[in-house]
């Protein structure tokens, strides 16, 4: 993991946590304008909402779980009028949220990446809401609702950009994942974190109107989003382990290399986040590569062996196998097109064979040439590096180089 | 399926998609008479399109419960247009949304028609009843406005359950028409939705515009965040059954086999009052219950004679490799268990699976699948044996009913199947030392196209039916 990143992390945010607190604290205190006590109850209310929400936490497609926290101080910001009061209650929630998960290990679901980006972040929305509502409200002849939606939409976009910097920040550290790869990953969480931003408005401004009817209002819908996306991603996981295990049933059956498919599809899928991909090509790949020698269950019918076939035969029994689920059309074309030569001779490119299945051609290969030829991982490597003029694509081996360089199969 | 039946179908249908429509249009006149039209304009239109969007777009939770959230937005709706146009606005909402795309582009009449028709009686009458609470109590409270539209939406789900179930009666018969018990699974959510829709009406009046875009955020990215599950699961079971289908279809003498399997099952399942998730494990565990034989060479399956010690081990090995890794996931261990005890008799005989105790019945979902799987068994043509009659496999299930089969899964089967009207087996009279004889003389292949034959016509009785 990016243990140094992280721990220079931690360190910033908490010297930018505890510097804002103690300023928003101290300038509300001493403010004549508000009175103190009040003053007081309020942040000390708002800090224990936002505390407690920070706990909840949604899956998001990344894999990230996000907190619900966000939600919390979108509507503290819309009740609040307050900048000072936001800043210190946000801050206290923060540092209070932290300590009870690193120090009691209570919601420790959440990596410390996703924390600290979403603390990082939260502080980021709390400074804009406050800058983009005066800014509004000074410039611009809108009612006060509009004023607080237009001030929640700028303020959560910067959350939103920020979070996903930050994110592929911590992923960076490890060389072998893609800039392009963690950003497009982050950017992939956009309707669970439009869904807490709206829900917390809506509550903040239903709140103001209708009392505590605002709790049906927003979190009622806001409860049937978050069972979806939890529903969402624990069928996701589940969806990925049943075709992991169809696309185990030739090799219990004999008619493949036992962990062939599981050991291609773990290459194909470094070898793409290496390559930055985008995280949905990623999906496609690993069910394609888990399943890129399905086609052989065919085997099993004895006048087919006697008959004979090529490595062709296979890719088109696979791919036709799998076309029969509506769902997997891309990933049934992949599996036809990986036994394919990445190009033909005099032809520099052919534009008809996508980059996915190159790699799994390249990963499968790779595999096995240690199963069948029992060469050793850089003998592998060579073989692939000897067969680019037209087998393998050699930006995919040289891509394979740096995986195993990272993993720490073979020296440089 | 007789061709008068068919021309008396055909009869029922024209005179409902007359009739329909013609109400429909008087009923929207004459609203047209006593409200004004929604203003402003697009406010309407907006309800209109997320109203058409949402009707388009019903997903599927499980098995026959729809989660339909358009009734929410036509509560909404008529809380925001207010008592002198609510009634009219939500009409003409609901007159747009039976003209669905895929109708259009495929030129069917008769569901459109009638559902323009039946929908703008629907709406009228429920937004009626939610006016004519709030004209009666004040229409200016919250918690009326809640009651309200909660009320509305149940009239609105069951008006509109007892119009379909009306149009089909007439047209299908009766047969087709689902008991009053699914009523209770449509009243509790449109409970939910009606009070919800009536909720955010409420905070548009009290927030006024801007509350339009945080509605319909909060609202349209938890529907995305539901489609995306519904579709991934339905994905998911398409990937099984399809992968399962395809793999099968490399054998004559298997094709079709697990599909039928579940397609009784599921009949079973219905016939007992299985409903929701229970019933759609027994589809799940007849999906998968022959997936282990997938990993087992064909010629020891196609084997004539018994099987030796040794092959049999073999093939118990590979089935039993499937089952472990179809058990690493999660969701699938209640099926797997199921179909791994499928071989179990009822009397606590025969071969147990995964926790199953011999001299122990086996539960009522792999009771269920050995119905379905021998009935399937007899009436399709093995290697073995050819095909036999379907009359011939009612009496067999009967005979062993109480040693190897539940009598009551039998019945319950038997029932179904009469019910349905479904013809399955040979088309001629066989008795079973001749369908042997036969297989052995090599007329196998020949006898299975005939029985698919059969089948085909079957599964065509029962298309029209449904169509």
């Amino acid at each position: 993991m990016a243990e140094s990143r992280i721990k220079a992390l931690t360190i910033a945010a908490w010297i930018a946590l505890l510097l804002s607190g103690v300023v928003f604290v101290a300038v509300g205190l001493i403010s004549p304008a508000a009175e103190a006590v009040p003053w007081l109850l309020d942040v000390i209310l708002w800090s224990f909402v936002i505390t407690g929400t920070a706990f909840i936490t949604v899956p998001a497609p990344s894999g990230s779980r996000l907190s619900l926290g966000i939600g919390a101080a979108v509507a503290a910001s819309v009740l609040l009028h307050d900048p000072i009061a936001l800043g210190a209650s946000v801050t206290i929630a923060l540092v209070a949220s932290w300590l009870i998960q690193t120090r009691i290990n209570v919601g420790a679901r959440r990596s410390d990446g996703d924390y600290l980006a979403d603390a990082l972040a939260m502080v980021l929305y709390a400074l804009v809401y406050s800058y983009a509502f005066e800014l509004i409200d000074m410039s611009a002849d809108l009612t006060p609702t509009w004023t607080v939606l237009g001030a929640v939409a700028i303020a959560g976009f910067a959350w939103f950009s920020l979070r996903a910097v930050v994110a592929a920040f911590v992923g960076l550290e490890r060389s072998d994942l893609a800039g392009r790869y963690l950003w497009l990953l982050a950017l992939q969480d956009w309707a669970v974190v439009l869904s807490m931003l709206a829900a917390g408005a809506l509550f903040g401004l239903a709140w103001e109107v209708m009392g505590l009817w605002a709790v049906a209002v927003a979190i009622l819908p806001y409860a049937f989003a978050h069972t979806a996306f939890e529903r969402y991603s624990s069928t996701r996981v589940t969806y990925g382990q049943t075709i992991k295990a169809l696309a185990q049933i030739p090799e219990v059956a004999g008619l493949a290399p036992r962990g062939h498919s599981t050991r291609t599809s773990d290459v194909a899928v470094a070898i793409a986040q290496e390559m930055g991909l985008s995280p949905s090509a990623v999906t496609e790949l690993e069910y394609a590569a888990l399943m890129h020698d399905v086609g052989r269950i065919t085997l099993n019918e004895p006048a087919i062996l006697r008959a004979g076939f090529t490595d062709e035969d296979i890719a088109r029994w696979g791919a036709q196998i799998i076309a029969e689920a509506p769902y997997l059309q891309t990933v049934s074309e992949l599996v036809r097109l990986q036994h394919r030569p990445y190009r033909s001779p005099g032809v520099e490119f052919d534009p008809e064979i996508p980059m996915t299945s190159k790699i799994i051609k390249v990963a499968s290969a790779y595999d096995q040439a240690q199963i069948e030829q029992r060469l050793s991982p850089v003998e592998s490597l060579e073989r692939i590096h000897q067969g680019s003029a037209y087998e393998f694509d050699p930006r995919v081996a040289a891509s394979l180089r740096r995986v195993l360089v990272f993993r720490g199969v073979i020296a440089h | 399926m007789f061709p008068n039946e068919l021309a008396r179908q055909h009869r029922a249908k024209v005179r409902m998609a007359i009739a329909f429509p013609i109400v429909g249009v008087a009923v929207l006149g004459a609203l047209f008479f006593v409200q004004d039209f929604p203003r402003p304009l697009w406010l309407w239109t907006l309800f209109a399109a997320a109203f058409v969007f949402l009707e388009w777009k019903a997903v599927e939770v499980n098995d026959k419960l729809f989660a339909s959230p358009g009734v929410m937005v036509i509560m909404t709706a008529a809380v925001v247009f207010g008592p002198e146009s609510a009634v009219l606005g939500c009409a003409a909402m609901a007159a747009l949304s039976p003209f669905q795309p895929e109708d259009i582009r495929g030129r069917r009449w008769f569901q459109p028609a009638v559902n323009f028709g039946q929908l703008i009686v629907t709406a009228s009458l429920s937004i009626g009843v939610v006016s004519l609470i709030l004209s009666l109590t004040d229409a200016a409270s919250i918690p009326w406005i809640a009651v309200a539209s909660a009320i509305g939406a149940v009239t609105y789900g069951i008006v509109n359950y007892r119009l379909v179930a009306f149009i089909v009666s007439r047209v299908y018969g009766h047969k087709d028409v689902a008991p009053w018990s699914h009523v209770t699974q449509i009243v509790v959510p449109f409970v939910g939705m009606g009070f919800l829709g009536g909720l955010l009406g409420a905070t548009y009046l009290l927030l006024g515009t801007a509350a339009i875009p945080l509605i319909a955020i909060v609202f349209f990215t938890g529907y995305l965040a539901f489609e995306s599950y519904a579709r991934l699961r339905q994905a998911q079971l398409s990937t099984l059954a399809g992968f399962i289908k395809a793999l099968e279809a490399k054998d004559l003498y298997t094709r079709g086999h697990t599909e039928r399997v579940a397609y009784f099952s599921n009949m079973i399942g219905e016939e007992m009052g299985f409903n929701g998730n229970r019933l759609e494990t027994v589809r799940w565990s007849a999906l998968i219950h022959d997936v282990g034989k997938l990993a087992v060479p064909r010629d020891l399956i196609r084997k004539k004679t018994r099987l030796t010690k040794e092959e049999y081990e073999e093939m118990q090995g590979h089935v039993h490799h499937v089952e472990d890794l179809l058990n690493e996931v999660e969701f699938l261990r209640p099926m797997v268990e199921i179909a791994s005890n499928h071989h179990a008799h009822f009397d606590g005989g025969g071969y147990h699976g995964t926790n199953g105790n011999r001299g122990e019945p086996p539960s009522l979902e792999a009771r269920i699948l050995a119905v379905a799987d021998s009935f399937d068994a007899m009436t399709s043509t093995r290697s073995y044996r050819v095909a036999l009659t379907q009359d011939y496999s009612f009496k067999e299930l009967r005979r062993y009913g109480g040693t190897q089969f539940d009598p009551e899964v039998v019945e319950a089967f038997i029932a179904a199947l009469t019910a349905a009207g479904e013809q399955y087996g040979s088309p001629v009279e066989i008795t079973e030392q001749e369908a042997r004889r036969r297989a052995e003389a090599g007329l196998g292949q020949e006898h299975a196209l005939d029985a698919m034959r059969t089948r085909r016509r079957a599964d065509e009785g029962t298309e029209a039916a449904h169509g």
